[in-house]
């Protein structure tokens, strides 16, 4: 009687102890990844923003304590440049997240269709992922080009008669961000409607044969089997595409280089550009570590989104 | 990028770190180690113009076959990189023979990656080099570098637009036209395109362009970026305020150029820009390409100066090797085949005495005569006065924060904001990254 719980739990406990060694051996590449490229940077980025450190001045760095943080945050000098670069990236991550996942999940449904050279048009769809941001952004950047010489300016004078004149685009405040914005979600939101293809295609087809039996229309199967069947799919989708869209860059580098009047500077852009341009690193450490922590809270918030669907499926 | 653009900054940054912990980072003016005069030097080169480029491959080439003590080892490192690189680079790792660009010398200098080169370099390739690189490239009375080019900063104008509409213009520096001329011509230019244009700036172009093309204009309103360490009362001031304002005025006749085609194509009759379009204008337009003075804001006419050199890096040792190399860029062959020459150069105007008066660009007779005079009247390092006219960028390490706060605010004020708060910022943000950094001040 009291022999046979033990001769359970042995090798139970020995299967653990086996699986907890394969375990640490299976996690220590990641691990010893993530200590190096996130954790110690991360460390030093702390650091380094305490310092007065300027490529070029020769100087050795020197304690300059929460004085660049003072300056991002408070001083008038500085502060109105960064609070623009946070609502920028704020206003871009509002309008793609939603935008950009709908789209997707649009474009998804009309490519999940049974039609000849399907393949094709999935590929041409999935196209603008595969190219190089930094050539997305010179492509479009012609094509918003002011006047005649603009793909986009011509296109609108020919299809409105002349009605609509040449706009600068990107030379204009009011449609700075908005040129980059829709740029963006052209060339992203491929990635995102292959993810929500797969996810389409692991529902079953019997519950929608199911659905059509019990007589539901095609808008009552999409809302009663296709979303909750994507459910954990658009999470991921949603999350991917807000960590995507927080880390604006190249597009403003490219197209704007954060102008006109601050129009479009991103967060990103100033942490590049002080590091870079101006060769002061305590300052770039400074709103990097600022970034990242509004950045980790983005991101637990949505951990915790993502727990709360991971329940109830 | 978010992640891995953050990753790769603060990598680079403690690097940076790391590099000037270990290496003391005290700013001294180290001095060049000669070494033998023998064996192979790495030689970091800007990779620009494709014409430039090539000359320099192929002055490599020829050097290292002319020889055999030395063996020079090209690396090329993309322009827009340029500056970025090999300010994160330690000097041990940098090449022997590097090429700057004349306002960073001094940030080179303070972090000990070049050496002065009296000594190294023959006194006769030094007494060739004309005023205006030599003024660029001393530094208390030390010359760090060897210039294969100058640059020379102008307008140019398409003569059958220009006359079309009737305006008067300058080719000399006796008869330059007012701001307020200018301004009045633009309009009249503009009436008779049907674009709507009359000048193109290069809004196309990004990075150092505003502060090469439009500081002059700072100068030519009668004020300066510092004195006495100090740029509030001067950047800011209320003769700049006013050209900035008048430079804003001229946006509605401005090409984007997007395509940078503005001025081949006939949408615009003139273009603000430096030497190195002359041989694409002048195979676009032929005889009726004209070269102008920039025009003058009350302090009379300014325009810029100064490029890329080539200096030795203080910390490899082989200083002999690589002034022999220096030598060779500086003879008149080499110096013209990276200007004009047989190579496809970009019509620089060439650094040495020799080869400019070789040169039948900028011969009195030649088409950019008007370039080699107004390097003639150099300003140098003192104040620049009302007959003076090329004028260096601020020669300091703090020069990249001066270009990129000026260039923020003046396209800013091209874009409509408020010339006085933006000048005055740009004046702020200078002072404290001065402040921070005990104003720059060179020791030794």
């Amino acid at each position: 009687m009291f022999t046979k719980p033990k001769t359970v739990a042995g090798p139970a406990i020995a299967s653990i102890q086996q699986d907890t060694r394969a375990a640490v051996v299976m996690v220590t590449p990641a691990f010893l990844g993530l200590l190096a490229f996130i954790a110690i940077p991360f460390l030093l980025a702390i650091f380094l923003s305490t310092q007065n450190l300027q490529f070029g001045s020769g100087l050795a760095p020197t304690w300059m304590g929460l004085e660049q943080y003072r300056r991002i945050l408070l001083d008038p000098l500085f502060r109105a440049d960064f609070y623009r670069a946070l609502i920028n990236n704020a206003t871009f991550a509002v309008v793609v997240v939603p935008a950009q996942t709908g789209l997707a999940l649009a474009i998804a449904l009309l490519l999940n269709r049974r039609l000849r050279g399907m393949p094709v048009f999935r590929t041409l769809f999935f196209m603008p992922v595969v190219f190089p941001m930094a050539l997305v952004s010179v492509i479009w950047k012609l094509i918003y080009a002011p006047d005649d010489v603009g793909m986009l300016n011509t296109v609108l004078k020919v299809v409105t008669f002349g009605h609509i004149q040449p706009h600068d685009f990107l030379g204009d405040p009011k449609t700075a961000l908005a040129a980059i914005i829709v740029t963006s979600i052209w060339s992203g939101v491929g990635f995102q409607m292959v993810i929500i293809l797969a996810g389409l295609q692991s529902i079953s087809a019997t519950l929608y044969e199911a659905a059509s039996i019990d007589k539901a229309s095609k808008w009552q199967q999409f809302l009663n089997v296709t979303v909750p069947g994507l459910r954990n799919t658009l999470v991921f989708v949603v999350m991917v595409t807000t960590i995507l869209s927080l880390r604006l860059f190249d597009q403003v580098y490219i197209m704007t280089r954060g102008g006109p009047l601050n129009a479009t500077t991103t967060v990103m852009y100033q942490a590049v550009t002080s590091a870079f341009d101006q060769g002061n690193i305590g300052r770039a450490a400074a709103i990097t570590v600022v970034f990242f922590v509004l950045v980790l809270g983005v991101a637990l918030i949505q951990r915790w989104f993502l727990r709360e669907e991971r329940e109830i499926v | 990028m978010k992640p891995i653009g953050r990753v790769a900054s603060i990598t680079a940054a403690s690097a940076l770190l790391l590099a000037v912990a270990c290496g003391g980072g005290s700013p001294a003016a180290a001095t060049v180690n000669g070494g033998s005069g023998k064996g192979t030097i790495v030689v970091w080169a800007d990779q620009s113009q494709s014409g430039q480029d090539k000359a320099t491959q192929a002055e490599v080439a020829a050097f290292n076959a002319s020889q055999t003590d030395v063996k020079a080892v090209l690396k090329f490192i993309p322009d827009a990189d340029l500056d970025k690189t090999t300010q994160a680079t330690s000097p041990s790792q940098l090449g022997d023979v590097v090429e700057v660009d004349g306002p960073y010398m001094q940030a080179w200098i303070r972090e000990g990656k070049l050496g002065p080169i009296d000594g190294l370099v023959s006194a006769q390739t030094i007494q060739n080099q004309i005023p205006s690189v030599i003024a660029q490239d001393t530094v208390k009375g030390k010359l760090y570098m060897i210039a294969q080019i100058d640059s020379g900063l102008g307008i140019y104008g398409n003569k059958a637009m220009l006359d079309a509409a009737g305006i008067s213009y300058p080719t000399t520096l006796n008869n330059v036209w007012t701001a307020d001329q200018f301004t009045a011509d633009l309009a009249k230019l503009a009436a008779k395109n049907p674009s709507g244009k009359a000048l193109d700036v290069k809004l196309n172009y990004q990075g150092e362009w505003p502060t090469y093309g439009f500081l002059p204009i700072v100068y030519s309103a009668g004020s300066t970026v510092m004195t006495g360490g100090k740029a509030a009362g001067n950047l800011n001031s209320a003769p700049v305020v006013a050209a900035a304002k008048t430079f804003a005025s001229w946006k509605p006749y401005v090409d984007a150029n997007t395509d940078d085609s503005a001025f081949v194509k006939g949408r615009v009759a003139m273009s603000w820009v430096g030497h190195w379009v002359y041989p694409a204008y002048s195979k676009a337009l032929g005889n009726n390409l004209v070269v102008m003075p920039l025009p003058d804001f009350g302090n009379g006419t300014k325009t810029g100066q100064g490029s890329i050199a080539w200096g030795i890096n203080t910390s490899r040792g082989n200083g002999k090797a690589a002034a022999k190399l220096l030598d060779f860029f500086a003879n008149d062959a080499n110096v013209t085949d990276y200007t004009s020459g047989a190579v496809d150069g970009d019509g620089a105007v060439p650094a040495t005495k020799t080869a400019l008066a070789e040169s039948t660009l900028y011969a009195p007779s030649g088409p950019l005569y008007l370039f080699a005079q107004q390097l003639n009247k150099t300003c140098g390092s003192g104040p620049a006065t009302k007959d003076c006219v090329a004028v260096p960028r601020p020669q300091t390490p703090g020069y990249p924060v001066i270009s990129s706060d000026f260039s923020a605010a003046w396209f800013n004020i091209f874009n409509g904001a408020d010339p006085q708060a933006e000048l005055t910022k740009a004046a702020q943000l200078i002072d404290t990254d001065f402040q921070d950094n005990g104003g720059y001040q060179l020791s030794g």
